[in-house]
């Protein structure tokens, strides 16, 4: 108490007597206010201590950083020799491990990286740690360890010894040990306490570092899926390269068959029939025949390759899609066919408001194909008849469906056991001088309907009729 | 119409001896009695219709009553002689008739594009090729009226 204040009691007790008994009390009653200052400013200066450690930990900082500063403030805080982050290797069932961080006493050696194998820590004390155990030891020589943790704590020079445990969720990670070397030390309650918070607020340090490694993981598997999704793409950008260009040198091929394959073919032609004009009388039957089959066969050759053109053009030309009536189409066709041979006999039903989605000009050269084989088959019939229309795929559920389209005529029809061959080009039923064509008809319908993700197929009998299926769109399996 | 041109000139613009030989062989068949041209490849086609090159000094105001012109050709191919034909204001208005054996969709579209005034595809078979031939002639020479050049 300063001086002033003191004269001015003794002015108020004026009796010195009573003056001595009452300093006497208010020293008495100093000591202890003094002492819970002095611990009161240790509480602020853990205070401040947790909180650079929580402020740390917000930063999401590294866990050796971490480690590093926390480890340097504890052991200021608590006049420590040395503060040490001690880590179990993993799988070593907590009897193998070392310290990977510290702040030690220039005075004393580091324990860093000095593996440390305790055979009997795993069995006896890793399972107490595991709930919360604190080691409290004041001094190693009298606290009744065994050898070996003596002879461990010696390694170090440790005398005094304050451990708790480095939880992650719920397992133990490793320890926080507060070494005193130089001295035996009392761990007062509120240091105990202190270290055991400081603890607590590493362990979500751990949490925080093991989510973070997981994100990181996760992260890069994700960078590695859309590297290899990359490099597909880029495999499926020069597969598209690829494809053009053959398909631009297809597209040449063609261009140059179409060209210059004819040109042969009209000399031929050409130079036959003008010998038959013009040396007409040097010639005799035969050599007239000869030259006739001459034609016959150059002209059926053009008509060949015309085909192939046809057939290669479906393959290759762009697909527009938009609304097609196929029954007009249809109409449309076998109104041609009637007015080209109008003495036939033939009936047509025609379904009418068929309408699609699809490439009106590949849609024609179907419909064309396939109606143009049914007026040619039902050729020998007196009365014939020519049906059109379509189906659904699934009756029960026509929602589900989509429709099956058909032609079907009662000519002669073909024998099922050839059914495989009917779509392969050139592949033909029937012999040239019965019903002329190349073959090429149904191999050119079924590149189209494939092109609309259909599929065709054909049922027949022989002298009985045919009819021809085929769908426009993929059918939902299973439905 | 100028005096010297009741001599009409068909130019005949093809490279394939073969089809030129059985074209003329058509022409003359069915009387159509026209002096031919024929140029071989785009380049005589040109030299011819501008008096440049093997035709220099030509009288170029004496242009063909029709152009029959093949599309694949050595030099200079088709399309570009009717380009060219086209960009000439003497020529602008000169009958074309590509005559071809390609029926593919490019070449009809780049041929009438370029201002064709008509495209026929060369036949296999003579007898529809040289009926094509009677009937270009009959056309573009007797019926047509050509215009003012």
């Amino acid at each position: 108490m300063n001086p002033e204040r003191l004269a001015r009691i003794r002015d108020l007790c004026r009796d010195e007597v009573a003056f001595e008994q009452l300093q006497q009390l208010l020293s008495e009653e100093k000591q202890p206010l003094e002492q819970e200052i002095c611990h009161a400013l240790f509480q602020v200066e853990q205070q401040k201590t947790l909180f650079s450690v929580i402020t740390r930990l917000r930063e999401f900082l590294d866990l050796e950083t971490i480690f590093r500063a926390t480890a340097a403030e504890v052991r200021q805080l608590l006049a420590a020799d040395r503060v040490g982050m001690f880590r179990f290797y993993p799988n070593s069932g907590w009897n193998d491990g070392e310290f990977v961080s510290e702040a030690v006493d220039p005075e004393f050696p580091s324990a860093i990286a000095h593996k440390i194998h305790d055979h009997c820590f795993g069995d006896q004390f890793a399972i107490h740690y595991q709930e919360g155990r604190v080691q409290n030891v004041a001094d190693i020589h009298n606290a009744g360890l065994s050898d070996c943790h003596i002879e461990i704590l010696s390694r170090f020079q440790v005398q005094a010894n304050l451990v708790v445990p480095l939880l992650q969720g719920r397992h133990l990670w490793g320890l926080l040990c507060i070494h005193q070397c130089r001295t035996p030390r009392q761990w007062q309650e509120t240091e105990i306490e202190f270290v055991q918070q400081i603890a607590g607020h590493l362990g979500v340090a751990l949490q925080h570092a093991e989510l973070m490694a997981e994100l990181r993981a996760e992260v890069a598997e994700r960078q590695q899926a859309e590297q290899r999704a990359q490099e597909l793409n880029q495999g499926l950008r020069q597969a598209i390269v690829e494809l053009k260009a053959v398909n631009r040198e297809l597209e040449a091929f063609s261009y140059s068959v179409s060209h210059d394959l004819r040109a042969p073919l009209r000399s031929i032609d050409g130079f036959s029939q003008a010998l038959l004009e013009d040396c007409l009388d040097q010639l005799d039957t035969t050599g007239q025949d000869y030259l006739r089959r001459i034609r016959s066969a150059s002209q059926r050759m053009g008509q060949l390759i015309d085909d192939l053109l046809t057939l290669s053009r479906v393959t290759r030309s762009d697909m527009r899609r938009e609304a097609v009536d196929l029954s007009q189409l249809a109409s449309r066709i076998c109104t041609q066919l009637q007015h080209a041979q109008p003495d036939r006999q033939v009936e047509f039903v025609i379904q009418t408001g068929l309408v699609t989605q699809g490439d009106v000009r590949l849609l024609q050269v179907v419909l064309e194909n396939l109606l143009n084989n049914a007026w040619k088959f039902t050729s020998r019939q007196m009365q014939g008849k020519i049906e059109f229309g379509a189906i659904q795929a699934n009756a029960a559920a026509p929602e589900n469906g989509i429709p099956i389209y058909f032609v079907r005529d009662d000519g002669v029809g073909f024998d099922m056991a050839y059914v495989d061959k009917l779509f392969k080009p050139f592949q033909r039923l029937h012999r040239m001088h019965e019903f002329p064509g190349n073959g090429i008809g149904l191999a050119t319908v079924q590149r189209v309907v494939h092109r609309h993700g259909g599929r065709v197929w054909a049922e027949g009998t022989s002298e009985q009729g045919a009819t021809f299926y085929f769908t426009l769109a993929e059918e939902s399996v299973g439905a | 119409m100028s005096g010297e041109s009741n001599q009409r000139v068909i130019l005949l613009v093809e490279d394939n001896p073969d089809d030129e030989a059985l074209a003329i062989r058509a022409l003359k068949r069915h009387h159509i009695g026209n002096q031919i041209v024929v140029a071989h490849d785009g380049v005589e086609a040109i030299d011819y219709l501008f008096g440049t090159g093997m035709y220099a000094g030509r009288d170029v105001s004496l242009k063909p009553t029709v152009v029959l012109l093949d599309l694949k050709l050595p030099r200079i191919d088709g399309f570009e002689v009717l380009r060219r034909i086209r960009e000439n204001e003497a020529t602008r208005l000169l009958p074309v008739v590509v005559l071809t054996t390609s029926n593919e969709e490019q070449d009809l579209l780049n041929s009438y594009s370029l201002g064709c005034n008509s495209y026929i595809r060369k036949p296999v078979d003579f007898l529809q090729f040289s009926e094509a031939i009677r009937q270009l002639g009959m056309y573009w020479l007797l019926m047509n009226e050509p215009p003012p050049l």
